[in-house]
């Protein structure tokens, strides 16, 4: 009888052509012991099988855009790089639905999309740097989100790999379904706790013909979030809203005051009458406003998505949006909001302390709302549960059915899961 | 009637709920045997719950005495998803029918499970708000059945469906406890589970309040009425209007068959000599409209369209939806028996597969009426037939069964919003294989509803369910007068 080592195991299961230097994976300041980048989805359930006999933990990851999201991981024993999963299985523009593997960046598949007029519309943090893979495993909202739909309703339907080696497929390639449990959903914003992502449907969206940014200057933050919501409610063909405190502003390359900032998109006509009423907005509301571009808008894209700094996204209710925002602001935060969709971005390039999470957290329970901590030192997310759900025991249940041994991204998702 | 209901279980459950909200004599049962599908099966007892807390501790009494648990709200359901197949404890939820809260400000509503669809729009409408998904039965489904089965409507095409508008649900799980999944917001934090549950058919728990997005009444609306000489020519257009990259709040084909049904009872002024309509709406910013308005009346003509009206005062407007909305109605007073289908194609293959579906009820020597949700690829073909003709009822289901198998052949699926239920399961395995099934499979056990939660529904096995589903149906076809 031979005895193999656990990694030796792993390594027998992929082709040798597929192993990574570890070094490049490091996450956390830990290296993990084996690194594959397989380009077969079977050889994903392959390894995720061969983890789970011989007790590895393995990690996950795409375009390696949220590694701080969630808690640190327990033990980091195999990184799985899923960005050899790149193929574009199936692209029908005129059913304005696509099929393709989650290692595929979104850059690529927008320019696939764009060709034909066509795009994914989301604007995930940090940029168009996350794979499909990462986008639905992370389900973090952007700007549009509350225009456009989110993330996990654009989702078709799913293939995953899970621990046990099984492929299992859920939903189809028709844009209305619900034939079955939409596995797809549960994988959604899962962070991988029950299986590796390796294929997806997604419903598309027409590219509009027509885009406008608009930053409205407004004197005081109060008067901008009055303004946010009313630009809210007025007939607007609208595809994104912000207010932003003064120093957000400033790094949104924007005057350092108080804004609130609107993305129009649509048909020319549409735009143009659009327009039109957010300058009768700002009229009303003593603001000003300018053209702006796309800049702003990348601009809170990366902040929301920035790494080095501490990040924290609280939904509240749209109501909520001004206290909230000084409260963030109170703490040291560099501060903005999205009222369409009731969330309220918090960025702290020194930090935060964990008492002052917990603190604006409870505020948004209060509420009714949550807060998340989107990216922070390992000390803070071991300290301050990044998302605290009240499902905890629903997804520990889950989370027996389909990672019993609790092999991929070991500890990530909530302390002992 | 059933004999092995166990001896405490009526005193129990009224102990629960009151003895005036419980149901258990036989000719009480009787009504709860079936919901709007052909399958016939009685519950032991039938319970009305008014809170929550009831309905826990009727789940609980049932968990006790292992018997089955069913979910049911108005029972408009079309895939037998309300059936008490196995017998056990159906627990109705219609007298839990309160609107709790409208957020006007924050665009949220919370509402217990027995509101009825209608109900929750027209009092978002007092607010210039919509609860968008609007399914063709609205004025009598229930939202919890909206938030089992993940109804679709009409104006899902541009909106999406249930699942896209509710925000939260608390649920009473299958050991009786009582869990929110998801918030009051949209994207709370962590796995998706309220999108989990959203559509699970009653397997995974009992909702017990929703929280459900509202959104704002456009601006403009714009509804029109091209007309065509085939469904093919109908079909092809709905590619076209996608293609210009447009795409309507609705779009719906109604073909000669259902035209002839519905005009001369409700004289919408559909014309009887058209091949097929498409009823198109537009929404949004005036200006928008106008344009998107213009797109679509130009892809019609150019795909045959003899005649393209056009309806932007809210009577006309109202006037062509009425014959949309009445029309399944229409089919059954014309009909002693029809079996309503429910399939879903790429949109792009709608031409190819609507020539399939008329030619398959030409061959079999059935009328068939399709009216439905084109610009989703969702297909309702409606075979008409009478159960009385020697047959017939065999003849129909194999027709049906040929129908959907064109769908999975095309790329499709077995159902677009009416769920899988007890009709449908046995059809599952068309679309999908041994480890998704299983995958599922995880998902009712850890939910821990596994055989017991509304069982013999959505998945294929079961202990204790019949296997196939051609039998039953034809068993319950066979009776006369009841249709589908």
């Amino acid at each position: 009888m031979t005895v193999t080592s656990p990694l030796d195991a792993v390594r027998h299961a992929l082709p040798s052509d597929t192993e990574r230097e570890p070094h490049d994976y490091a996450i956390d300041g830990l290296l993990p012991r084996v690194a594959f980048s397989p380009d077969d989805r079977r050889e994903v359930a392959e390894l995720l099988r061969t983890a789970a006999r011989h007790d590895l933990v393995v990690v996950p990851q795409g375009g390696r855009t949220a590694l701080a999201l969630g808690r640190p991981v327990d033990r980091y024993d195999v990184a799985l790089d899923t960005r050899g999963l790149r193929r574009l299985v199936e692209y029908v523009p005129d059913d304005l639905t696509i099929t393709a593997e989650a290692g595929i960046s979104l850059r690529h598949l927008q320019d696939a999309l764009g060709e034909h007029g066509q795009y994914l519309p989301v604007d995930p943090p940090p940029d168009d740097r996350v794979t499909l893979g990462g986008l639905l495993a992370t389900a973090r909202p952007g700007a549009w989100r509350g225009f456009t739909p989110g993330v996990r309703d654009l989702i078709l339907g799913m293939t995953v790999a899970l621990p046990d080696g099984l492929l299992a497929r859920s939903g189809g390639r028709v844009v209305k379904n619900v034939s079955g449990y939409d596995l797809h959903r549960l994988h959604t914003g899962a962070l991988g706790a029950f299986g590796v992502i390796v294929e997806a449907s997604l419903k598309l969206a027409p590219l509009p013909v027509a885009t406008r940014s608009l930053a409205l200057r407004c004197g005081d933050l109060a008067r901008a979030v009055r303004v946010g919501l009313a630009l809210r409610d007025a007939p607007l063909s609208l595809r994104g809203l912000a207010v932003i405190a003064p120093r957000a502003s400033a790094h949104a390359s924007l005057p350092h005051e108080p804004h609130a900032l609107v993305d129009l998109a649509g048909v020319e006509e549409a735009v143009v009458r659009s327009a039109r009423e957010v300058d009768e907005v700002a009229r009303r509301h003593g603001a000003t406003p300018a053209e702006v571009g796309e800049r702003p808008w990348q601009r809170l894209r990366a902040l929301a998505g920035d790494e080095s700094a501490t990040v924290v996204r609280l939904g509240v209710p749209a109501t909520a949006t001004l206290e909230v925002v000084e409260e963030v602001r109170a703490v040291g935060c560099l501060a903005w909001a999205y009222p369409a969709s009731g969330i309220v971005m918090g960025h702290a390039d020194a930090g935060l302390q964990a008492g002052a999470v917990s603190a604006l957290r409870d505020r948004a329970r209060a509420l009714g709302g949550y807060l998340q901590v989107e990216a922070a030192s390992p000390e803070l997310r071991r300290r301050v549960d990044p998302f605290d759900v009240d499902e905890r025991e629903a997804v520990e249940r889950l989370k027996a059915q389909f990672d019993p041994g609790h092999v991929i991204n070991r500890g990530r998702w909530m302390e002992g899961l | 009637m059933p004999t092995n209901r166990p001896p405490a279980l009526v005193a129990e459950v009224s102990d629960a709920v009151g003895a005036p909200h419980v149901l258990h004599a036989p000719e009480d049962l009787l009504a709860y045997e079936y919901d709007a599908t052909i399958d016939r099966a009685a519950p032991d007892v039938v319970v009305f719950p008014n809170t929550a807390e009831e309905v826990s501790a009727v789940v609980a009494i049932a968990a006790r005495h292992g018997l089955p648990v069913v979910p049911r709200g108005s029972g408009t359901g079309l895939a037998g998803g309300a059936l008490a197949v196995r017998g056990g404890v159906l627990v109705v939820l219609t007298r839990m029918n309160r609107i709790l809260e409208i957020d006007a400000r924050n665009r949220t509503a919370v509402v217990e499970p027995g509101v009825i669809n209608l109900q929750l729009q027209e009092a978002a409408g007092r607010h210039g708000l919509i609860y968008a998904p609007d399914p063709s039965s609205q004025r009598v489904c229930t939202l919890g059945g909206n938030v089992a089965n993940n109804s679709g409507g009409p104006h899902t095409l541009a909106h999406g469906s249930t699942v896209s508008h509710v925000l939260g649900v608390e649920v009473v799980l299958p050991d009786g406890r009582i869990t929110w999944l998801g918030g009051r917001l949209l994207d709370t934090p962590g796995p998706d589970l309220r999108g989990l549950f959203v559509g699970s058919e009653g397997t995974l728990g009992i909702a017990t309040k929703i929280c459900v997005r509202l959104i704002p009444k456009p601006e403009a609306v714009r509804t029109m009425l091209a007309i065509f000489e085939s469904v093919e020519a109908a079909s092809e257009a709905v590619s076209a209007i996608i293609r210009r990259g447009v795409i309507p709040v609705a779009l719906e084909m109604l073909d000669r068959e259902i035209i002839r049904i519905v005009e001369p009872r409700i004289q919408a002024g559909y014309p009887l000599d058209a091949g097929a309509v498409l009823l198109i709406e537009v929404e949004g910013v005036a200006e928008g409209v106008a344009v998107e308005g213009e797109a679509v009346v130009d892809a019609c003509r150019r795909h045959g369209a003899r005649e393209v009206r056009v309806a932007t005062e809210q009577a006309e407007r109202e006037r062509l939806w009425e014959a949309r909305k009445a029309g399944i109605g229409a089919i059954g007073a014309a009909s002693p028996a029809f079996y309503l289908l429910d399939g879903v194609v790429p949109r792009t293959k709608l031409p190819a597969v609507m020539r399939d579906v008329l030619a398959l009820s030409e061959r079999y020597g059935f009328r068939c009426a399709n009216i439905f949700h084109a610009g989703d690829g969702n297909l309702h073909p409606n075979i008409m037939f009478d159960p009385d003709v020697p047959g017939a009822t065999d003849r129909v289901l194999e027709l049906g069964g040929e129908i959907m198998r064109v769908c999975v052949k095309a790329g499709g699926s077995i159902t677009g919003e009416h769920g899988v239920g007890y009709e449908k399961r046995s059809y599952m395995e068309w679309i999908f294989g041994p480890a998704d099934l299983a995958a599922m499979d995880r998902v009712r056990v850890a939910f821990g509803g596994a055989d017991r939660f509304n069982p013999c529904k959505v998945l294929p096995t079961g202990h204790g369910c019949a296997t196939g589903h051609a039998s039953d149906i034809q068993r319950a076809l066979a009776t006369p007068g009841v249709y589908v």
